[in-house]
């Protein structure tokens, strides 16, 4: 069970978006997300669709996966759009009235807004995660954030890179272990699959605590084995993998620039 | 009377994905109650997948596992029931500690099969007393042990569920000689004491001489050989063609007799060899 968590989960297929700088990348995320929210009218989100689907289509990613994460947050969505739901202006006119709440159009809209707006969201961020490896991503985000450099936080950036890989890397080992510790106690008969919501809470403890204690002794042994290897810190540290921007980036970045400047238009002029 | 049957287990990891792999191969072999196994083989041959599958850990792919002539999988709900019987010591047990006292650590494990107050109080005294839990340990914290206490107090826990079939995967690894024979002698006197089953895992072939009675060797998935350890250890070519090897007293002995010495062929352990090189001198004395 726990070898269906997908996180950071990338997908090798060699689309273009795959070669994409990771900070190109990245940025263009960020920048794709702020649209996605600034569209307001049915052309806009209508153009965010259709931004996202060729992002999907490019990237070659199975579009199952896409729909995993989506299921995950179907939960959300659904509250989100309910909550919409009754936030409507009466002036649009009003569907259903029951116990002194009122359904409008306008709340209609809202929430179908709302949903539209979250799963895009969900979608373009994946296609990040599916198209660039863990490694690439802390790389770019250990760039992004050197101006911090300027305002005297100088090892902060690299440290805080250096947190973010040791910690994606862990990942798996801690599945593993998880896993080993979970079968262990099981075989000392720890019932992990019924009772209530409150017994079930309390057998996690037997886990949690190994869990700890092993993370912790790792932390410290992996900390040894760096400062064995002469590691101080990020000054002056080089690396084996340049990112260099290509062809492919100016294209990515055309088409989203092109995505933007079409959001701001329809919002003016429709 | 047979109180473990394996039927022709195999596990498959990985069922649709391209990283289809057999762990476990048509696997069978019927230990018998009160018998010491061995189970040898390389690291990924299989071994720690197949113990996995004799408490209901993991479930087979095809095949049947009979304890007691009762197939542990036909009341699947009823799983737990055959973990109290067959108990897994893991590799490393000492890393599933957990509790604040080595009392409740220990007590861990029967609580969960539904024992309570006295009775839960004797059981847990009771293991401590035949492994060597020495009482002063009960209030400590597990976590204040030496490396070798731990293990002895992980084993304890498993110990004291009482089960039929004992099964350890590689007991003595990472423990100095003096721990790898204390948990050697916990084996022993714990089967002494209860007549239980013992399947064990090891790279050690010394301990396995030492210890079992019949031996199963595995190789990539499949089972090799299953007969009596003296039977095993004659076919050291066998042994040496995957990877494997006799013990080293054996070895010794093995290179006298091809130098012309005349020994037995079945030395496997340091006792037995101090016997025939006296017995050796003996002879030479009176001749």
């Amino acid at each position: 069970m726990l070898k269906d968590i997908t996180f950071g989960q990338y997908v090798e297929t060699r689309s273009p978006i795959h070669r994409a700088d990771p900070r190109v990348k990245m940025v263009l995320l960020i920048l794709a997300v702020v649209f996605i929210f600034i569209a307001e009218n049915w052309f806009g989100h209508a153009l965010s669709a259709l931004f996202v689907i060729t992002t999907v289509l490019v990237s070659k990613v199975p579009i199952k996966m896409y729909l995993k994460n989506l299921k995950a947050i179907l939960p959300i969505i659904i509250l989100t759009s309910v909550i919409n739901m009754f936030y409507g202006d009466a002036i649009s006119g009003v569907l259903v009235e029951f116990w002194g709440i009122s359904i409008t159009y306008d709340g209609i809209y809202r929430a179908l807004f709302m949903s539209l707006r979250i799963v895009l969201l969900i979608v373009v961020s994946s296609s990040l995660t599916y198209t660039t490896t863990p490694n690439d991503l802390t790389d770019a985000i250990e760039r992004l954030l050197t101006p911090l450099k300027f305002i005297g936080l100088k090892s902060a950036v690299h440290t805080l890179a250096l947190m973010m890989t040791i910690a994606l890397r862990f990942i798996p080992t801690l599945v593993e272990e998880a896993e080993k510790i979970m079968n262990a106690q099981k075989a000392r008969g720890a019932d992990l699959e019924n009772g209530s919501l409150k017994e079930r809470i309390k057998a996690l403890i037997p886990i949690l605590i190994p869990l700890l204690i092993s993370s912790v002794r790792r932390a410290y042994e992996l900390a040894e084995a760096m400062e064995c290897r002469c590691y101080n810190g990020g000054e002056g540290k080089t690396r084996m993998k340049q990112l260099r921007m290509g062809w492919v980036d100016v294209y990515v970045i055309l088409i989203t620039l092109f995505y933007c400047a079409g959001v701001i238009l329809f919002n003016i002029f429709l | 009377m047979a109180i473990l049957e394996v039927k022709s287990l195999t596990h498959t990891y990985g069922g649709n994905t391209p990283f289809i792999n057999d762990a476990v191969r048509e696997v069978s072999f019927t230990v018998q109650k009160g018998e010491i196994i061995g189970i040898i083989g390389h690291t990924g041959s299989g071994k720690s997948t197949l113990v996995q599958h004799l408490n209901g850990l993991l479930k087979p792919t095809d095949g049947e596992i009979l304890i007691e002539d009762q197939n542990i999988w036909d009341k699947p709900k009823e799983i737990r029931k055959v973990r109290s019987k067959v108990g897994l010591v893991f590799q490393y047990p000492e890393y599933q500690l957990f509790e604040e006292t080595v009392y409740d650590d220990i007590a861990f494990g029967p609580k969960n099969m539904g024992l309570r107050d006295e009775e839960l109080k004797n059981r847990v005294l009771e293991t401590c007393k035949i492994i060597g839990v020495k009482d002063e340990y009960l209030q400590k914290s597990p976590f204040d042990l030496s490396g070798g206490e731990k293990r002895r107090v992980a084993i304890a826990g498993v110990m004291a569920m009482n089960p039929q079939i004992i099964v350890f995967d590689e007991p003595t690894a990472g423990l100095d000689p003096k721990g790898r024979q204390d948990v050697i002698d916990i084996i022993h006197d714990y089967r002494k004491a209860t007549g239980a089953t013992v399947i064990i895992i090891s790279h050690s072939m010394e301990d396995m001489a030492q210890i079992t009675d019949k031996l199963l060797v595995m190789n990539k998935g499949n089972l090799v050989m299953f007969d009596k350890t003296e039977n095993v250890f004659k076919n050291g070519d066998k042994l040496r063609e995957i990877g494997l090897n006799v013990p080293i007293v054996t070895r010794v002995f093995d290179e006298l007799r091809q130098s012309g010495i005349d020994v037995p062929c079945d030395v496997f352990t340091v006792e037995r060899a101090v016997e025939v090189l006296k017995q050796i001198k003996a002879g030479d004395r009176n001749a």
